[in-house]
Parts: C-alpha cells; structure tokens; sequence
C-alpha cells in the first residue's frame, strides 16, 4: 500500500480495474481521455486480466460493454457528455432491458464548457433514460462510487452513471494504492439467452418499463439511506441551508470559509433519482435554500415543492457557466446578505482586476503546433480557393483552422461531410456557386464520416472532401483509431483498416492520397479535385493529407529537416504571421519585421511559400548565396 | 502519516501550452505527499496544451476544492511573464511572485503591487536554462529558485528526492536545473542582504 497522487480520471480507472471489471471501453474526449489509459495502466500494474478498448465510436463503445454485461461480466464505458448524445441510443435501450454484470457508464460533463460544444448535464440525460446517477466531488469518492455504482448495477440490474465534471477529471490529489493485488479468478459467466429481456418486443417493453420505475422507486429509497448523503455542519444554525453536489460542493465550502459564515450543507451523491423526502426535511429546516449543482438543474429539478428553494430554475445561480470560486463566493454573497447574514466583503481587489484588463495582454489562444500538417493543408486550400469558398469542418485539432478562417462550420462529430452535402443541394436550388470544401480528420471520419459520405455519394452531392489524416487521435492525447497498427494496451492490431479503401467502398470516384507537405503538388490536385466535383459526371471528390502529426510522430520531419531564416528584406507585413500563423512565426513587438523562435520551431520549411515576397528561405541557401 | 504542521499555501502555477506547468506542479506535489501534506491540485489539459495560457492551482493543507478563489493565493509561479500579470488578481495581499523573466514585470504593475504588499522576485530561468543546454527545463530552474526563498516549505532535498523517484530519462538533467535555479535564487537573496538598509 502506498500513496499516490492520482488525478480524478485516474482514481475512476483504478475503481474500475480494483472492483474486477473484466471490459472496459471508451472513445476519446476531454475531460474524459485518460479513464481507459488509466485502466490501461492498472490493469497491468495489478496485474488484472481486463479487456481495453479504444473503440471507433461512443456508440459502439457502449454497446461492446453492454454485451459483456449480459454474459454476466463486469463492464464499464467512458466518454465525455456530448459522447453520451452518440451512445444514447443503447442508454435507453439499456435502461430498460437491464443489465446482468455491473455496467457503469461514465460520462464526463464539461462545465464551462472548456472543451466542448455544449455544456449539457449528463444527470438530465440519465434522468430521461431513467438511469441512476453517482455524482463525485473528489477523486477519491469518485473511486468509491465506482464501486457502489457497480454493486447497485448488479443488484438492480440496471446500467449505473458515474458522473465527474471537468475540475474533478482533472483534480490532483493522494490515494492509497495497494499494487500486491493478484488476478482475480477466470470468470465463470456465460452469455445465457433470455428473451423477455433481451429480445424484449413491444408489447414486453410496457412491462419492462413499468419494471425500470419500480427499480428506480426502490433506488430512491436506498439511496435516502445512502452514505453519499449526508448533512455537513448540521450543528450550524441561520435561516439558509445549501444543498450542493460534484465540485460545487466543495466550491460552496471554500466559498463559506471565505464569507466567514457556517451553514448546515446538506451533500448529494446520488442526484437521481433523488431521495426526495430525504432532501425535503432537509429543505424544511430553513426560510431559504440554495441549490449548488454543475452543469444545470438536475437535483433542484426534482424537488417537489420549491417554494423557498432558490438555484439556476429562479436565476439565483446563473443558468450557463462553470460556477467557479467568484461565482459562487457572489451567489452567496448575495443570499446571505439578503436573509441579514453578515459576510466578509470579497478578497478580490477589484482595482487590480480591472488594471489588469486596461494592459491588453497578449491573448493565448490554442493554435495548430508549429509544423503541423494541418496548417500546410488548410494553406494551399486557401490559396487555391480563396475567401469565398465554403469550409465545413469537423472536431479534432484541425477545429483550430478556424484561426486560419479555413473552418467555417462545426457542429459534432462527422457533421462537416453532411453539412457538405446540405450546402451543395441548398446552393443548388439557390443558384449558389460557391465552391464547398470540408475536412475532417481520420479519427473523426472512421467515428461518424462513414454514413454521411454513403449518404452524400449516393444522393450526387459534389463538394471536395479533405480527410487530413494524421495517423492518431491528435487533439486528447493521441489514442489508437482503427486505422493503427496497434490496440488500447499497446498491443499489436490484428487487422487495421484502410481509409481509402473505405473511401472507395463509398463509391467515391475520385480519391487521391498525397502528402499536404508537397504544397504545390497538394495545390494541384486540390484544383484537380474540384475540376472533377463540378464536372458533368461528378460527385464527391476526397483527396487524403497523408502525412503523421509532428508531436505524435517527429521522425519524417527530423529525418529531412528543412531550417529556415527570415532574411533582413522583411517589412513586417504580417501576411505569414496572419494568415500562415505558424506559432514560431513572431512578429517583432515594434511592428518591424518576423523572427523565428527557434526553441519551438521544428525546421519543417512549410513557411517557405507563406512569405509570397520570397523573404522566408532554407538556411544552406542563405549561407551558399 | 499525515502532517498538518506545515500552514496553508494557496499556489497559482501558470504559463503557456509546452513549457512544463503539469511536471513543475507534479514535482511540487509529489514532494509535499512525500512529506505527508495534504495536497489538492487542478490542472489544465486538453484544447489549451496547444500553446494557449495553462495553469495549476495547488493547496497544501488547504480545501477540497480544486480552483482558488481571486485574491486568496500566496504564491505564484509564473513561467511567463504576461501570464503573472494576466494571473496576477489571484494574489492575496502579502503574496508573492516568482517570475520567469529577464527583467521583471511591466511597471506600470508596480503602484498596484505596492499598495498591496505583493513581493516580486524575477529569474531570467529560460537564459540559465539554454545555458545548460536545455531550454525544456525551464520549469525545473524556476522550482530551485522558489527553493532557495524556502516559500514552499519544501526543502531542496526533498524535491531532489522526488526527482530521483521518477526515475525518469531526464533526471540528471533535471537536477542540474534545480541546482541552477537553487544556486541563482541563493545569490540573489544574498546580494539583497548585502545592500545597507537605508
Ligand atoms: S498535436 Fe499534432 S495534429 Fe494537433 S496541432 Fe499539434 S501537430 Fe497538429
Ligand atoms: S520552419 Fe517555419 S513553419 Fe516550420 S516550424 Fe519553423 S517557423 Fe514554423
């Protein structure tokens, strides 16, 4: 036994791999991404025989779990909330049908949203689908609800939510970590048929879902009795009682030491189903209370009577947004201050917050590394199609040609191939034509390009699609896709499956594979492309940027690098800082001319062509000139 | 064992996608579990590790949360200098500020810092650094410098111990780092008691 630090990420995958889950699965996302790469590392550690899956979507994710589940073994799946839009389709299914080894399901919600496009509450989607939800504030408890969720799976049957947020996925802090554990047994479970379950018809579906109420009536009423209730500082006295789960809970209690006041807080671990009665003696007590939850209203949602309750339903917490330490140190400060509580004033200096907006400081925004292949390929499809052009793209670090205006469109995952397609037939009826060029990346494209480029060939769209394939799930830290030669584990792949020949069994005509490095080449075949989308007998034109994401795989740069300088003709015209915007491209503060900053510069020589004056050249002809 | 004789420290670590803020605060942490502190650390991943502002916040015997509250922190360590002004709301009064910067911060921050007691103390670590053959260690020069000002309650030692724990490939390198930033931030304390007060 000893004591590690573990992010909360990491203390979910070690509940996993200690309460002997046999699969687990997952698709990358932030906050989400390091769940399966700890069980990874647990698993070996613990020496635990566990099957781990990077799998090609959420949906598929869920579904590998679930089948686990119904032999009878134990099973989890993660995700980040919007993942959980993709594999909701199985949730409900699941709910109903239940389950027979423990399931959990993890999604993480991202409040803020800091890495996502919405900042939906995975608890609401769960208290629609009718499954039950643990809802942690600590990597530790997040460890241990793991294990309840697991427990209450299998004695209910049921799929069981375990729901960290972004501030906890990310937490740091020490566990005890006992690696002397040994494998568990081969498990005895075998997959036995059963079908009032899992081939429920319609008509048994009535009674399933009468079932699944039943269930959730008797988890209210475990949970009232649940250890993830409790009441913190009952002894504290005063007219306002909190009520506050996940991260706010701890926020609300910082915020409390702060303003200097103690009120009795009562902490929800178990948002759904609410144990309602539980929850109303609590409310009872007090002429006011606020509710503290992130994302949305999931716990203040279900409380019957909310005559004094106050939370993001009557706008007393705002209604979108992290409820970071200001904000909730502001929302109590408020309610306090109403009931006659005396507070201490904010620690914020307000003159210092507001000089230090008045300096107009540098903002970092994320920006594609310097040499990446993305930069070069959105490039030449500037150049080659200028401003007025349509650009659909997708989600992966290739969302950030936005900065290069080479992103026009983003909605979820594969959507920049099916907005390609709307575009081209709402175009079409309006005489509109513009040329449309969409990309997306391969991890993306094998995730949910698939149907839509089936949908667009099929129906005689004509756009031109750059799949920009960098051989990895780039964006979260660079996960395996099934386009890789190895797994989850590190181990080898039995089959990887090919991109073009997927793109072909599309029925895509014109397919061209080709390194986004070779600019002018690339540029070539990218007027190529759209010659043939818009020729007679067009359709789809997909052209494959092949070459491996330089932090993932360095080696083709640092085999043939190719060192630039900037020569002395350079006026500071910012046409490369801007509009190239690689980031060791640094415009001098004087406005006089660029630099390279060669401690991040990787000699890739792709800013050669984006200075059009010919100032930015390789290094050996400089020194042979 | 748990030791709670150390007080409370609040730290704000921040700069940019790359320069290291997730190993600086591990090797804060670790050496502070490895005393027996209580630690609670939030840290940054994800779309901003592409070159955007980065940050932890550290608690050592403090709460649960894992964000500091605007105008609570004691401490910041800051690897780029627009990022200490950028961060600089999160200091409490009486903190102070270790830099990463040839020559300070910006001026005009200084009447603020004044009227609010916020010591700053700045160390060009990038130049020590490039002068040690590896600008990547950046991060670990500035660790020694807040060592030598003894603001962690952290001995050197202990954070020597830590490194060598990691076992990493970059050990030696690292350790020749936190000696650097060590040695630097020693000099400096010397010559400010050098001067004649007044
Ligand atoms: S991680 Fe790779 S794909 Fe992402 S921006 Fe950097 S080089 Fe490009
Ligand atoms: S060679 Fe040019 S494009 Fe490549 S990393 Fe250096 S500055 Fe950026």
């Amino acid at each position: 036994m000893n004591s590690q630090l573990l992010t909360g990420n990491e203390a979910i995958a070690l509940g996993i791999v200690e309460q002997g889950c046999r699969v687990a699965t997952a698709y990358p996302g932030t906050p989400s991404s390091e769940i399966l790469a700890g069980v990874v590392k647990y698993k070996k550690r613990l020496n635990r025989d566990v099957y781990t899956e990077w799998s090609v979507n959420e949906k598929v994710a869920f579904e590998v779990a679930l089948a686990a589940s119904w032999t009878g073994l134990r099973a989890a799946v993660a995700m980040k909330q919007v993942g959980l839009n993709v594999a909701s389709d199985p949730l409900f299914s699941a709910a109903y049908t239940g389950v027979k080894g423990g399931f959990v399901v993890i999604p993480a919600d991202d409040p803020g949203p800091h890495s996502s496009q919405t900042e939906q509450d995975s608890r609401l989607l769960a208290l629609t689908a009718k499954v039950p939800v643990f809802d942690p504030s600590t990597p530790a408890e997040a460890r241990e609800m793991v294990k309840d969720a697991f427990e209450l799976s299998e004695w209910f049957r049921i799929p069981v939510i375990v729901r960290p947020t972004t501030r906890l996925c990310h937490a740091v802090s020490p566990s005890d970590v006992d690696e002397s554990s040994t494998s568990g047994e081969a498990p005895s479970a075998k997959f036995q048929k059963d079908p009032t379950h899992w081939t429920a018809t319609p008509k048994l579906r009535y009674k399933l879902h009468t079932e699944l109420n039943q269930k959730l009536t008797d988890i209210a009423a475990e949970f009232s009795n649940s250890k993830h209730n409790y009441i913190a500082d009952a002894e504290a006295g005063g007219g306002v009682g909190i009520v506050a789960s996940g991260v706010a809970f701890l926020t609300a209690q910082q915020a409390l030491t702060e303003l200097g006041v103690r009120v009795p807080m009562l902490k929800i671990g178990t948002p759904y189903p609410l144990p309602t009665s539980y929850v109303e003696s609590f409310c009872a007590l007090f002429q006011t209370v606020i509710v503290l939850e992130e994302p949305d209203a999931c716990i203040e949602l279900q409380i019957p009577n909310r005559d004094q309750v106050r939370g993001r339903l009557d706008g007393s917490v705002p209604n979108a947004g992290e409820l970071t330490p200001e904000v909730m140190f502001s929302i109590l400060h408020k309610v306090f201050s109403e009931a006659g509580i005396q507070v201490n004033a904010s620690p914020e200096d307000g003159e210092l917050s507001a000089f230090i907006k008045t300096l107009s400081l540098p903002v970092r925004r994320p920006r594609l590394c310097p040499g990446c292949s993305h930069r070069s390929a959105f490039y030449s499809m500037k150049r080659t199609f200028g401003p007025r052009a349509i650009y659909p793209g997708d989600i992966g670090c290739y969302t950030l040609g936005t900065n290069l205006r080479a992103v026009d469109t983003f909605v979820d995952m594969g959507a920049s191939i099916t907005m390609a397609n709307g575009f081209f037939q709402a175009n079409r009826l309006a005489g509109d034509e513009r040329a449309i060029v969409a990309s997306i990346g391969d991890s993306t494209f094998l995730h949910s390009g698939i149907p839509p480029l089936i949908n667009a060939v099929h129906t005689g769209a004509r756009f031109v699609l750059l799949i920009l394939d960098n051989h990895t799930t780039a964006m979260t830290g660079f996960q395996p896709t099934p386009a890789n030669d190895y797994l989850a584990d590190g181990s080898e792949a039995p089959r990887k499956v090919s991109i073009p020949d997927l793109v072909r069994a599309c029925g895509v005509e014109y397919l061209k594979v080709t390194d986004p490095y070779e600019q002018e080449d690339f540029t070539e075949i990218l007027k190529e492309a759209q010659a043939y989308a818009q020729s007679p007998e067009g359709g789809v034109a997909v052209i494959i940027a092949d070459r491996p994401c330089v932090l993932y795989d360095p080696s083709p740069v640092v085999e043939e690098p190719l060192p630039v300088i900037v020569t002395d003709e350079c006026d500071g015209c910012r046409f490369c800082t801007e509009v190239f915007e690689c980031p060791a491209l640094i415009l001098r503060p004087d406005g006089s001319r660029v630099d390279i900053d060669y401690k991040i510069c990787i000699d890739c020589g792709q800013c050669i062509d984006a200075c059009y004056k010919g100032f930015i050249v390789p290094k050996v002809a400089e020194v042979a000139a | 064992m748990t030791s709670t004789s150390t007080p409370e420290l609040k730290i704000v670590i921040a700069g940019i996608g790359g320069q290291g803020i997730v190993f600086l605060t591990r090797l804060i942490s670790q050496t502070a579990v490895n005393l027996g502190y209580r630690v609670v650390v939030s840290e940054t991943h994800g779309m901003s590790q592409r070159g955007g502002a980065v940050f932890s916040h550290l608690k050592v015997n403090g709460s649960d949360a894992p964000l500091i509250q605007r105008g609570s922190a004691d401490l910041m360590i800051a690897l780029d200098a627009n990022e200490a002004l950028q961060n600089m709301d999160y200091m409490r009064r009486g903190g102070t500020v270790f830099v990463n910067s040839k020559d300070g911060l910006r001026p005009e921050i200084a009447p603020h810092l004044e009227r609010l007691n916020i010591r700053v103390a700045s160390l060009p670590a990038s130049a020590i650094a490039v002068e040690l053959g590896s600008a990547a260690a950046t991060n670990i020069v500035m660790a020694g410098f807040v060592a030598a000002y003894d603001a962690l309650n952290l001995p050197l030692e202990n954070m020597i111990e830590t490194i060598k724990q990691a076992a990493s490939k970059g050990a030696e390198r690292n350790l020749k780092a936190l000696e650097a930033g060590f040695q630097a931030g020693q000099r400096q304390i010397e010559s400010a008691q050098k001067i004649p007060s007044e």
